[in-house]
C-alpha cells in the first residue's frame, strides 16, 4: 500500500475541517475526491502536502511505510509526493529553468543519484514540455509570472513530469480552465500513469474526470468521506448533485 | 588662522568636534601640494562649511539617515598608502577593461594601465589641471553650487585634492569599459575625490566603478562627487560596485546633465560601508533623453545604506526608468528618496520610478519616499514603493517541489535582490555583479 489515511482529524485557526477521514491508495490507483465547497478538499491535499497552515489533531497518515506527518513539506516532495497547487505560485525573477533544476537535483539528490548537468537537464526539460505542448520559452520566464490560468496549470504538470512522483495529487487543477487547457492537462496526467504511479483527483466538477477515469471517486462532505465507489459515481454526482447524497448522509 | 563667520544653526558636541576637526584639515591639505589658488578656494569653502555643519536627524533629508556615529571617527588626509602592486590584480574582474587605481583619495598613475597609449579620442587628465579656480568658487563645476548646498559636497569641495576629467570626443564608441578601483588601505582616512566625466557629441562609453578597501579592518572614509556631462546622443553605462569594508563611510554625489537624445544608464550596487549614501541629481536638459538609474543594494548587521535620486525633466519627449531595490536583514536600515519633477515644458515626459524592499528580520528597518512634482499637464509619470516579507506561499511552493527552506529562502531573496541588473547590457558584466551580490546573501549570518 502507498498510502493509508486512518481517522485524520485537522483544524486551522480553531476551526474543526476534516472530522476523521479515512482512504486507501495503492501503487497504480486514481482515486478522484469530490465534494461541495467548504468540504475539506484542499485542506486534504494541503496537509497531505505538509502545508504548515494546519493542525493535525487526530489520526495518521503513512505513507510508504513512513508516518508522513512527521516528515517536512522539501522531504515529502524529496520521498514523491507532489502536489498540483489550485493557485500556481508566481516567483519573479527566479526562472522556470533554474527553478526545476533546483528541484530535480534537490530530489536527486536525497535519492542519492548524481546531480543533472545543463545539457541532460535541457534534454530532460525539452522532452518534457514537447509534450505537454509547451513552448521552450517558459523555461526561460520567471516561474508562473504572466503565465494565463492554463499555462500555470501546465506549468504545474510539467514539473509533475520533471519530478516523476510516485503519488501525485491534484487539488483542483482543473478549476478555471477552459475545454481546451482541461484537455492538454489530462493529456499530460494520462500520458503520466502507470502502475507505480498513484494520484488523488480533487475536484468540484465531473469534467476532468471525464478525461482521467478514476478507479474510485469519493464524496467528501463536512470533513468527511460519506461515499465511495466507482467512476459510475462521479456520473451519478453530475445528475443529481451532492444533495441527495448529503440528505441521505445526514438521515442516518 | 582665519576668523570663520558664526555658525547658523546648533551642532551637536560630536558634530561641532567634526567641523573643527575637518576645518583643521584644509591648512593639512594645502601643506601636501601647495596651490594658492586652491588654497583660497578651499578658504570660500570652509566659510560655508563652518556655517552648514553636519546635518543631524532634524534636516528632512536625513532623518532617516543617522551621522552621529559616523562623526565620532575623524578620518584624516594626511598619511602615506601601503600597498603592494601584486595586491592590484586582485580587483580587476573578469573581463577586459581599462584600469584606472585610486588608493586613498589620490590617483595612481603607477598602478594604473598606461594613460599615454590611450584610444582614440580619449583623454584622461588629473581635474586639477583643467579647474580654474581663480574665478571663485561657484564657477569651478556646472553644479557647484548645488554640491556644496549638500554637507557631504560641500566637504568634498573643501578637501578634494584629486580626481580626473575623463574626456570623450565626439563620435568616438570606447568598447573596453573604463574601469576605476578605488582603494582604501589607510585606517581613519578621508579619500576626498572630484571627478568630471564629459561625453561630445555621439560619443559612447562604458564606466565603471568600484569602491573597496584593502582589509576588512580598514575604517575609511570615500567622498567622492562627480560631474556627468552628456552632449547630443552621447551615451554613458555607468556601473557602480560599493563593496567597502563594513567599517566605512561612503558617499558618491553626482551630477548628470543630458543634452537631447543622449542616455545614461546607471546602476548602483551597494554592498558594504557602515554608513553610505549614493545620491544621483540628473538633469534631462534636451529633448528625447533617456535615462535608467537602478540600484541592488543588500544590508546585514547594522548597516546603513541610503540611496536617492533626483530627477529633472526639463524638455520634451524625456523617458526615464527607476528600479530601486534593497534588502534589508538584522538591524540594518534602509533609506530610499526618490524624487521626479516635470517641468512646465517638459511635455510628454514619461517617468517611471519603483523602489521595492525586501525585510529579512522583524528589526531591520526602511524608510521609503517616492515623490512626483508634474508642472506640465500631458505626461505619464508613476511612482511606487512597497516595501515587505519573503511570501511564505513563494517559499511552499518551493518546498513543495524539494526545494529545502534555506535554499528556497535564498532563491527568492537572490531573484528578488539581482532584479534591477537586469539592465545592464553586458552579460559580464552583470555576472561579476550577480556574484558580488550573491557572496554576500550566501555568506551572511
Amino acid at each position: 500500500m502507498l498510502l493509508k489515511i486512518e481517522n485524520l482529524q485537522a483544524q486551522v485557526e480553531d476551526k474543526q475541517i476534516l472530522k476523521g477521514i479515512n482512504l486507501q491508495v495503492n501503487p497504480g490507483e486514481v482515486h478522484a475526491i469530490m465534494g461541495p465547497n467548504g468540504s475539506g478538499k484542499s485542506t486534504l491535499s494541503s496537509v497531505l502536502a505538509g502545508r504548515e497552515d494546519y493542525e493535525v489533531t487526530a489520526g495518521s497518515v503513512e505513507y510508504a511505510g513512513e508516518d508522513l506527518l512527521e516528515i517536512d513539506a522539501e522531504e515529502r516532495a524529496q520521498k514523491g509526493i507532489f502536489l498540483a497547487f489550485q493557485y500556481p505560485v508566481e516567483i519573479p525573477g527566479v526562472s522556470n529553468k533554474l527553478f526545476m533544476q533546483t528541484a530535480v537535483n534537490a530530489i536527486r539528490e536525497a535519492r542519492g543519484e548524481a546531480p543533472l548537468d545543463m545539457f541532460d537537464f535541457d534534454q530532460l526539460a525539452m522532452e518534457k514540455m514537447k509534450a505537454l505542448q509547451m513552448s521552450p520559452v517558459m523555461l526561460e520566464r520567471s516561474v508562473n509570472v504572466g503565465f494565463s490560468g492554463g499555462e500555470k496549470k501546465r506549468n504545474d504538470i510539467f514539473q509533475m513530469a520533471m519530478l516523476e512522483p510516485k503519488l501525485c495529487i491534484l487539488d483542483e487543477t482543473d478549476s478555471g480552465l477552459d475545454i481546451d487547457a482541461l484537455r492538454i492537462v489530462a493529456d499530460g496526467v494520462n500520458s503520466l500513469r502507470s502502475p507505480e504511479r498513484s494520484f488523488i483527483v480533487v475536484t468540484h466538477y465531473q469534467r476532468l474526470l471525464d478525461y482521467i477515469k478514476p478507479d474510485f471517486v469519493h464524496v467528501l462532505y463536512n470533513g468527511q468521506i460519506i461515499k465511495s465507489g466507482g467512476f459510475e459515481l462521479a456520473q451519478e454526482l453530475e445528475e443529481k448533485g451532492y444533495d441527495h447524497l448529503i440528505q441521505a448522509h445526514e438521515e442516518v | 588662522m582665519t576668523t570663520l563667520s558664526k555658525p547658523m544653526k546648533k551642532s551637536s558636541p560630536v558634530a561641532q568636534k567634526a567641523i573643527d576637526f575637518y576645518l583643521s584639515q584644509v591648512q593639512a591639505i594645502n601643506a601636501r601640494h601647495p596651490n594658492p589658488a586652491l588654497a583660497s578656494f578651499r578658504q570660500s569653502v570652509a566659510e560655508r562649511f563652518a556655517q552648514q555643519g553636519f546635518p543631524s536627524r532634524r534636516d528632512e533629508d536625513w532623518k532617516y539617515t543617522p551621522v552621529t556615529e559616523f562623526l565620532k571617527t575623524h578620518y584624516t588626509v594626511e598619511g602615506v598608502a601601503q600597498i603592494d602592486p601584486q595586491q592590484i590584480k586582485q580587483y580587476l574582474p573578469p573581463f577586459d577593461v581599462m584600469h584606472l587605481v585610486f588608493i586613498d583619495g589620490y590617483f595612481s598613475e603607477r598602478y594604473s594601465d598606461d594613460l599615454s597609449e590611450l584610444p582614440r579620442g580619449l583623454s584622461i587628465e588629473p581635474v586639477k589641471d583643467a579647474l580654474d579656480f581663480s574665478q571663485g568658487h561657484c564657477s569651478l563645476m556646472t553644479h557647484e553650487d548645488k554640491i556644496q548646498a549638500e554637507p557631504f559636497g560641500c566637504l568634498n569641495s573643501m578637501l578634494f585634492d584629486d580626481g580626473l576629467l575623463i574626456q570623450l570626443d565626439a563620435h568616438c564608441h570606447i568598447e573596453r569599459p573604463i574601469f576605476c578601483s578605488y582603494i582604501q588601505t589607510q585606517n581613519q582616512h578621508a579619500n576626498t575625490l572630484r571627478n568630471r566625466v564629459v561625453l561630445a557629441q555621439g560619443a559612447q562609453l562604458t564606466l565603471i566603478q568600484q569602491h573597496v578597501s584593502l582589509r576588512p579592518d580598514v575604517n575609511a572614509f570615500d567622498n567622492l562627487v562627480a560631474e556627468i556631462v552628456l552632449a547630443e546622443h552621447a551615451n554613458l553605462q555607468q556601473i557602480i560596485l560599493q563593496d567597502v569594508s563594513l567599517l566605512s563611510g561612503y558617499f558618491s554625489l553626482q551630477t548628470i546633465d543630458q543634452a537631447e537624445k543622449s542616455v545614461f544608464n546607471s546602476v548602483y550596487v551597494g554592498i558594504g560601508g557602515a554608513l553610505s549614501r549614493h545620491q544621483n541629481v540628473l538633469m534631462m536638459q534636451g529633448a528625447h533623453v533617456e535615462s535608467n538609474q537602478s540600484s541592488a543594494c543588500l544590508a546585514t548587521g547594522k548597516q546603513v545604506m541610503d540611496t536617492r535620486t533626483h530627477t529633472e525633466h526639463q524638455a520634451w519627449w524625456g523617458v526615464s526608468r527607476q528600479l530601486h531595490k534593497l534588502v534589508l536583514d538584522d538591524q540594518a536600515v534602509g533609506v530610499f528618496n526618490g524624487m521626479i519633477k516635470v517641468h512646465q515644458g517638459a511635455q510628454k515626459t514619461d517617468g517611471q520610478m519603483d523602489n521595492k524592499n525586501l525585510l529579512l528580520s522583524n528589526t531591520a528597518q526602511v524608510d521609503s519616499k517616492p515623490q512626483l512634482e508634474i508642472y506640465a499637464d500631458d505626461v505619464k509619470c508613476s511612482h511606487g514603493s512597497a516595501s515587505g516579507q519573503i511570501s511564505e506561499e513563494q517559499i511552499f511552493y518551493l518546498r513543495a517541489r524539494g526545494i529545502n527552506q534555506a535554499d528556497a529562502r535564498r532563491l527568492v531573496t537572490q531573484a528578488f535582490l539581482l532584479e534591477p541588473l537586469e539592465v545592464i547590457g553586458s552579460p559580464k558584466t552583470q555576472a561579476w555583479l550577480s556574484n558580488k551580490l550573491t557572496h554576500k546573501l550566501n555568506t551572511k549570518t
